[in-house]
């Protein structure tokens, strides 16, 4: 297997996609990234290009600039949009993006997509360890659920059709930050949950997110991975961690009373999944990962929860930006495509 | 020796005038003698009961207060005071069961298991002291009363205490405060997934291969075992190179008479069966209350399953000879065991 050259990160100015790019910047020649938004910190030997993965030009962006890794992070498991708008980019932007990798003059060959653990769902029924194999095991589920569901089968029919292209779904554990729900829902001072409900919590640091997805696209590990720390933390666990006071809510007859009680009195937009996720809890089995890569993430779920409170006590650091340096970036990187453009007129067809 | 570096009179150079700061006292405040006397209130009880004790002792010539029992208890209390004190700090397997908090609890089933049910178990030798196995056991009573019995049985009479880590059907593990207790106590789902995990963890697994079928009967078929399912516990069991330990349980057949099932009211509240017992559901909570009928638990001797291979599971002629091999067993030990108790109730 040949180590990749020109690497394309989708949804790469979301905070993963910038931990992602700043790892692989190091051990790849050409990087370039795609988003719809200003990439939060710039990185120096990424090209940047504005595109939205819900439109075919994406496709042409595959060709044009002859990937042959690309990596999917363009993926919203919550989005503070709600539901809905998360359709659109997870089913959609994958359908394009996988239209614009596929045919046989495609010059990709390695492709991760990622994925969550939100893809199995939370049921009483289920296992207590879910494997890769247990996906879509009932029908129905919320809808980010579902909308997983149907990208993961639109990747795989993908890998079906093109043996060429080596592809990986990362199915990464819930990971608590700012910007989460579940990280926001947690911060709470006062946590509304259910009464007699103590779900059992399976959470994945943000580092070892970036890590698992990196290595994913160095290597060419197929199929689906679930990726999470080891252990689980209860929820109750959790909100003590945090100093939080629990508020149980008595379920009703009827869950949907409950359930929506817990989404207005949070002030947090809880998808449908994380409220099954707050009833029965969800944990992954990871050994197919540690098996494959040789890799296992090095926080425990415990240890996640326990940097996210300290992370929460401290004051919030806004990281200077000023707007020049934006700038500058944008400058420097304009020269460096004129400077790459020249060197490889002058050094094809050999490559670099 | 001093635990200071410097001398006292430069300590008390160096050091500024302390300024104390009295708490500003609250009406209700009643005092430090009171405050000491509702530190010290659990000790004057104790001493105040064993000396009672002792009179009652002289004066009846017997013992009519067990002081063990009353330390016992006190001790219960104690222990669940020092784990509600760990905060977060435990942990939970991948199950989401917490063994202390578990063990904190077993005083309580003891009582019920020694005093309550009387319950004499005979073959405990027979649950191996370490490595996986695979308990099975007839399924009787209304509620599973029987799986928390031979969880204590394994755990107090067995030589090599060991926690058993019972399968529940997945309809409980959606109920509130039952699914929170029954993962706590180690319970897990029955599904073929998490009985291999736990047995390749060399776990003691509990499997009722009735279900509710066989808690739902009524009083007129007890002891009389139900289908054994597919004898998907069989499959499981040779892939897993497990040995089967067949358990017979007399007793909990009585602990609820069930004299009848209102299907139409259990199909409103999503229930298996709504069971009418002389008790339930006429007088309320207190029909919740298990008789105190007498149990016996006799653990078979082990059906080895790792002389078959691993493909022997897909076998189904072998599964199900096997299983019927589990239920005969089952079956030939109930008929045995209600041989030997003289009374349902002594």
């Amino acid at each position: 297997m040949t180590p990749p050259e020109r690497v394309l990160i989708t949804g790469v100015s979301n905070p993963l996609g910038a931990e992602v790019a700043r790892r692989l910047a190091t051990s790849v020649p050409w990087l370039f990234g795609c988003d719809l938004n200003d990439p939060v910190a710039a990185i120096e030997d990424m090209d940047f290009v504005h595109a939205d993965t819900r439109q075919s030009v994406i496709g042409k962006l595959v060709r044009q600039l002859k990937i042959d890794t690309v990596v999917h992070l363009a993926v919203m498991v919550d989005s503070p949009r709600g539901e809905r708008a998360t359709h659109e980019t997870n089913v959609i932007g994958t359908m394009n993006l996988l239209t614009g990798c596929s045919g046989p003059s495609s010059s990709v060959r390695r492709l991760v997509v990622k994925s969550s653990q939100a893809v199995y769902g939370a049921r009483p029924e289920y296992p207590s360890l879910l494997s890769e194999d247990a996906a879509g095991m009932s029908q129905g589920g919320s809808l980010v659920t579902r909308d997983l569901l149907e990208l993961e089968q639109m990747t795989h029919d993908f890998a079906l059709r093109n043996p060429a292209c080596r592809v990986a779904r990362l199915r990464l554990g819930y990971r608590v930050t700012r910007t989460t729900a579940l990280g926001r829902y947690l911060s709470q001072p006062l946590i509304p949950c259910f009464l007699g409900y103590d779900p059992r919590l399976q959470l994945l640091h943000e580092d070892d997110a970036a890590e698992a997805v990196a290595r994913a696209a160095l290597g060419d590990q197929e199929g689906a991975f679930n990726v999470a720390g080891d252990g689980v933390v209860l929820l109750s666990q959790a909100m003590t961690i945090m100093g939080a006071q629990p508020l149980p809510v008595l379920l009703p007859a009827s869950q949907w009373i409950s359930r929506f009680a817990i989404r207005s009195s949070t002030g947090v937009n809880l998808p449908g999944h994380l409220l099954d996720l707050l009833l029965h809890g969800s944990v992954m089995d990871c050994s197919r990962l540690r098996a494959e890569f040789g890799w296992a993430p090095a926080h425990t779920s415990r240890g996640v929860m326990d940097a996210f409170a300290r992370g929460h006590t401290e004051e919030l650091v806004e990281a200077p930006s000023p707007p020049q340096e934006y700038e500058l970036q944008v400058y420097l990187q304009r020269r460096r495509r004129g400077e790459r453009y020249r060197t490889a007129q002058g050094a094809l067809p050999s490559g670099r | 020796m001093s635990i200071y570096a410097e001398s006292p009179q430069e300590r008390r150079r160096r050091s500024k005038d302390a300024k104390v700061i009295a708490p500003s006292r609250s009406p209700f405040d009643l005092g430090r003698r009171v405050r000491r006397l509702q530190r010290r209130a659990p000790m004057y009880a104790l001493t105040g009961i064993s000396g009672l004790s002792t009179r009652l002792r002289e004066l009846t010539g017997r013992e009519v207060i067990d002081m063990e029992s009353v330390m016992a208890f006190v001790q219960f209390l104690y222990r669940q005071q020092q784990l509600a004190k760990r905060g977060a700090d435990y942990s939970v397997d991948e199950f989401g069961f917490d063994a202390e908090w578990t063990e904190s609890l077993l005083p309580l089933f003891e009582v019920l298991y020694r005093d309550y049910w009387r319950i004499e178990t005979t073959g405990i030798e027979n649950v191996p002291a370490t490595g996986r196995g695979l308990l099975v056991a007839n399924h009787a009573g209304v509620l599973p009363w029987d799986g928390t019995m031979i969880k204590t049985a394994v755990f107090v009479k067995h030589p090599q205490p060991r926690h058993v880590r019972a399968l529940v059907a997945s309809l409980f593990m959606g109920m509130p405060v039952l699914s929170w207790f029954l993962r706590r106590t180690g319970q897990t789902v029955g599904h073929p997934d998490d009985t291999r995990r736990l047995l390749e963890r060399d776990q003691l697994v509990l499997v009722f291969p009735e279900g509710v079928r066989g808690t739902g009967k009524l009083y007129a078929d007890r002891y009389r075992l139900r289908r054994f399912g597919r004898g998907g516990f069989v499959a499981t069991a040779i892939r897993a190179g497990a040995p089967i330990i067949p358990i017979s349980v007399v007793g909990s057949e009585e602990i609820y008479p069930m004299v009848g099932d209102l299907s139409p009211v259990a199909k409103a509240f999503g229930l298996p069966y709504f069971p009418v017992t002389p008790t339930w559901p006429w007088l309320g909570p207190l029909g919740m209350i298990p008789l105190p009928s007498k149990w016996r638990i006799q653990f078979h001797p082990a059906v080895h399953t790792d002389e078959y291979p691993r493909e022997a599971a897909d076998d189904q002629n072998l599964v199900m000879a096997l299983s019927d091999r589990v239920r005969d067993t089952i079956q030939q030990g109930i008929y045995d065991n209600l041989k030997l108790r003289r009374g349902v109730f002594v």
